[in-house]
């Protein structure tokens, strides 16, 4: 059985390298039997992935121990559902992975584009299905996946206990979807050049794919932390840790080029650096599966080092040299239609927007691989820590949450500076009495807390009230009283903006929920002796003693802790375990957390006496941090109802947009037609 | 205003450039400001970026590199990276304080005391970073302790 998958997998490669020469000879010189050929290829290639992938799943349900992947991290007693993700959880089967969605979206991307870009397409489906060509190769030619053992073993190694966790099951997966997601506005980007097509038309045919590709990434971030925070008990949720770094720098570049779009879609602008944007976006992307698996740098996340990197690292630079070519040669085709407008506009906000974005991701660059070049230029063992990247993006972000309160308010092209005042007085005036608030209620620190409160209290208060008004005026224009009704269909009538805001508001959420966790933490280290109690914030927590208990885990012990609030009520009962697994040679520790929209109280086992007479802890406060778990939720709200389809709305727009372009560059002194 | 009237009156001039002015791309006044806006955003980000690397980069050091060095009792905090020795480890549970042996691969070994709770991965022949002060005694007292299991999540060959 994994034989075929194998050598499914080995024709699909040289399918691909096929299809890839037919697409571009093809295309180049318009012979539309190769074209066709070549297509159908593509669609073969895709279709062998999906054959192969569904014998590993196979493999993998079945418990064929015979294959080494399925031997390595699966067992007979592992979950279903875990067994399922054991397809992701090792670096074969996370290469393969990777080509299974490419194969999966060269499907959806050649129905969704069988009318239409049809200049394009043939440069679009070359690039995708040589891609998965390359993620084949890698996961069948430099590692397989498909890999036999000598003999059969009767029992498999099991999943690591870290990875047995809904969180991991969910986090590489969001993210990979995101990864490859980035893939398909990137093959447009470059088609576009190829062609010299190079009016919007293909930012706007893949809208819904940057934001599908955008939303995935948030969400991997989001899921990822979630899972650190729950599972690898440390306490908290982001450490800058090289990985996490190289997941965030494609979401920082790739949010700067969902803003930069919009500009180019209004005024012709910024095609260089749009184009720009999404192939750095996509390098990156690339550059993170780079630093994972090649080993150079140090991580949480230390897998095997493999030669893959070395494969990574040519295809980078491959993609780069390709793009670079490309953009110096169609250098004149590429420049602004129109210019812009005053210096308060809604341009010059996205400019900062994207400046103050790409300067974020750099910096995280600069940070993750400092270390190399030091070693390579000095010979010396350097690690850049965390305040680093927390002394770079604090006012990084301030700026950031600002610019989303501001921008709102200001019109394109030409706004004039009463005009704002007049807007931003409300939101001013809530912002300033936030911090207040927040002030008298205890966050003195002026820097960390109290302003970017203040910042946040601002970026609401601006959704809200041109929510409001939105909704307010929509009302007086049905003539109906019923502002529900006004409010739904103001949303449905523009469902990019609307859901754009709640977007914002998700990230306002967010970052309440850093601000608190990171600025009001408290810890504490604490050995107690049965019925001894320690007090830490507004609870008493008292050690009842520890038992042996039945988990998944070989052993696990687990200690009782019950909890009273400050009037001496018992208030939880809090269970911290340590797991001993089979195969693994060191504990595991399962933290115990109580969490409230105020604050999470975490609690992890550190070790014990004998008899677990004593038992030592380590214990959090981190205010506020369900917030960012709920951010995490309204912003994925948010980014679902604004790529949420709407053909009649998308046509509106649009012909707008087209319309008020036009205008422009027949009066491009005029103010603005109409605003946002 | 008088860069934008030279810029105009050489676009006249030339032929195939009648829409001169307003689209010239980089040079029009008007776009100017904006560059002249986004060089000094790029140039504060540039002193950000500098002024966040002062103090947040740290040096490994050795075990061997640390006694060469022979600061004890310096004010200042040191990373040093080994393994720790096998058999060395005692944990004294009612003051929290892991003793142990952190060696280099000379063989180079130094004592350290650390205070906290140990990670998971903390076992005898872990590879560790200790960061922290060497005291007067030569024993290095560290108040950070990072261990790193040298396969974490795959399994052992």
């Amino acid at each position: 059985m994994s034989e075929v998958g194998y050598i499914a997998l080995i024709v699909g490669i040289v399918v691909s390298a096929y299809a890839v020469f037919a697409l571009v000879i093809g295309g180049w010189k318009g012979y539309p039997e190769l074209l066709a050929s070549g297509k159908n290829a593509a669609l073969a290639v895709a279709g062998l992935v999906v054959l192969g992938s569904a014998i590993l799943f196979y493999s993998l349900l079945v418990h064929d121990f015979s294959l080494t992947y399925v031997y390595d991290y699966t067992s007979s007693d592992l979950s279903p559902l875990y067994t399922i993700s054991a397809f992701w959880a090792g670096q074969e089967g996370s290469l393969l992975f990777w080509a299974l969605l490419l194969s999966i979206f060269i499907f959806i991307v050649s129905w969704q584009f069988r009318e239409r870009q049809k200049e394009l397409m043939p440069y679009v489906l070359a690039i995708m299905t040589g891609l998965a060509g390359f993620f084949i190769a890698m996961s069948t030619l430099v590692t397989n996946v498909f890999a036999k053992e000598a003999t059969v073993p009767t029992q498999g190694y099991g999943l690591n206990p870290l990875l047995q966790n809904p969180g991991m099951m969910f986090h590489p997966p969001t993210l990979y979807l995101g990864y490859v997601g980035v893939t398909v506005p990137f093959a447009f980007g470059i088609a576009a050049l190829i062609t010299g097509r190079l009016n919007d038309k293909w930012i706007r045919d893949t809208r819904s794919w940057i934001l599908l590709a955008w939303f995935f990434l948030t969400l991997g971030n989001i899921i990822g932390g979630q899972w650190a925070y729950t599972e690898l008990g440390w306490g908290g949720y982001w450490a800058w840790d090289p990985v996490e770094n190289s997941s965030l720098m494609p979401w920082l570049t790739l949010t700067a080029f969902m803003h930069s779009v919009m500009i180019q879609q209004r005024r012709g602008m910024f095609k260089v650096w749009n184009i720009a944007l999404i192939v750095i976006t996509f390098g990156l992307s690339l550059f993170g599966t780079y630093l994972v698996r090649s080993g150079v740098l140090s991580s949480v996340h230390s897998f095997a080092p493999s030669s893959l990197g070395t494969y990574f690292m040519l295809l980078i630079i491959g993609v780069v040299i390709l793009s670079v070519i490309l953009v110096v040669d169609r250098f004149p085709m590429l420049r602004g239609e129109s210019d812009f407008g005053s210096v308060v506009s809604r341009e010059s906000s996205f400019l900062l927007n994207n400046l103050v974005l790409a300067g974020s991701a750099f910096a995280v660059f600069w940070g993750t691989v400092y270390p190399l070049i030091a070693q390579a230029l000095q010979g010396k063992t350097v690690s850049v820590d965390a305040t680093f990247f927390n002394t770079f993006n604090g006012p990084i972000f301030l700026v950031l949450v600002v610019l989303m309160g501001v921008c709102p308010l200001i019109a394109w092209q030409k706004a004039s500076a009463d005009k704002l005042l007049r807007k931003i007085g409300f939101p001013a005036v809530v912002g300033v009495v936030a911090g207040v608030v927040a002030y008298v209620l205890g966050a003195r620190e002026i820097y960390a807390a109290t302003i970017p409160i203040m910042a946040c209290g601002f970026v609401a208060a601006t959704l809200l009230y041109e929510f409001g008004r939105g909704v307010w005026a929509n009302s007086r224009r049905l003539g109906t009283a019923n502002l529900l009704r006004a409010a739904g269909n103001m949303v449905a009538r523009n469902k990019p903006r609307y859901g754009g805001y709640l977007v914002h508001m998700g990230i306002i959420l967010l970052v309440v929920g850093v601000i608190g966790s990171t600025t009001y933490k408290v810890e504490k280290d604490v050995t107690l002796s049965k019925g001894q109690t320690t007090t830490i914030g507004g609870y008493t927590l008292k050690y009842e003693g520890l038992s042996q208990v039945q988990t998944t885990a070989n052993e696990a012990y687990e200690a009782k802790v019950v909890v009273y609030n400050q009037a001496g009520q018992q208030i939880d009962t809090m269970l911290p375990k340590k797991e001993m697994y089979q195969n693994q040679d060191q504990p595991y520790t399962e933290v115990a957390i109580r969490s409230t929209l105020s604050e999470d109280l975490y609690l992890i086992l550190g070790g014990w006496d004998t008899n677990g007479a004593s038992a030592t802890f380590k214990v959090l406060i981190n205010p506020l941090i369900m917030w960012i778990w709920i951010g995490g939720v309204v912003l994925s709200l948010g980014a679902l109802i604004s790529m949420w389809p709407g053909r009649q709305e998308a046509r509106r727009l649009e012909s707008r947009f087209a319309r008020e372009l036009a205008a422009r560059k027949e009066a491009p002194r005029q103010p603005a037609l109409s605003e946002s | 205003m008088k860069e934008n009237a030279m810029e105009q009156a050489q676009g006249l001039n030339r032929p195939g450039r009648s829409r001169a002015g307003k689209n010239q791309g980089l040079l029009s006044s008007r776009n100017a400001k904006f560059f002249a806006g986004g060089a000094i955003v790029v140039l504060a980000l540039a002193v950000l970026l500098y002024s966040s690397m002062q103090g947040s980069t740290v040096y490994y050091l050795t075990v061997s590199e640390l006694k060469a060095k022979s600061t004890a009792g310096a004010a200042e905090d040191v990373r040093v990276a080994g393994k720790a020795v096998d058999g060395t480890i005692k944990w004294d549970a009612a003051t929290q304080t892991a003793n142990f042996e952190v060696a280099d691969q000379n063989g180079d070994k130094m004592p350290v005391i650390y205070k906290g709770i140990v990670p998971d991965t903390f076992k005898g022949g872990a590879d560790v970073v200790v960061e922290g002060k060497l005291d007067s005694q030569g024993v290095f007292q560290a108040h950070t302790l990072l261990s790193k299991c040298p396969s974490k999540y795959e399994p052992a060959q």
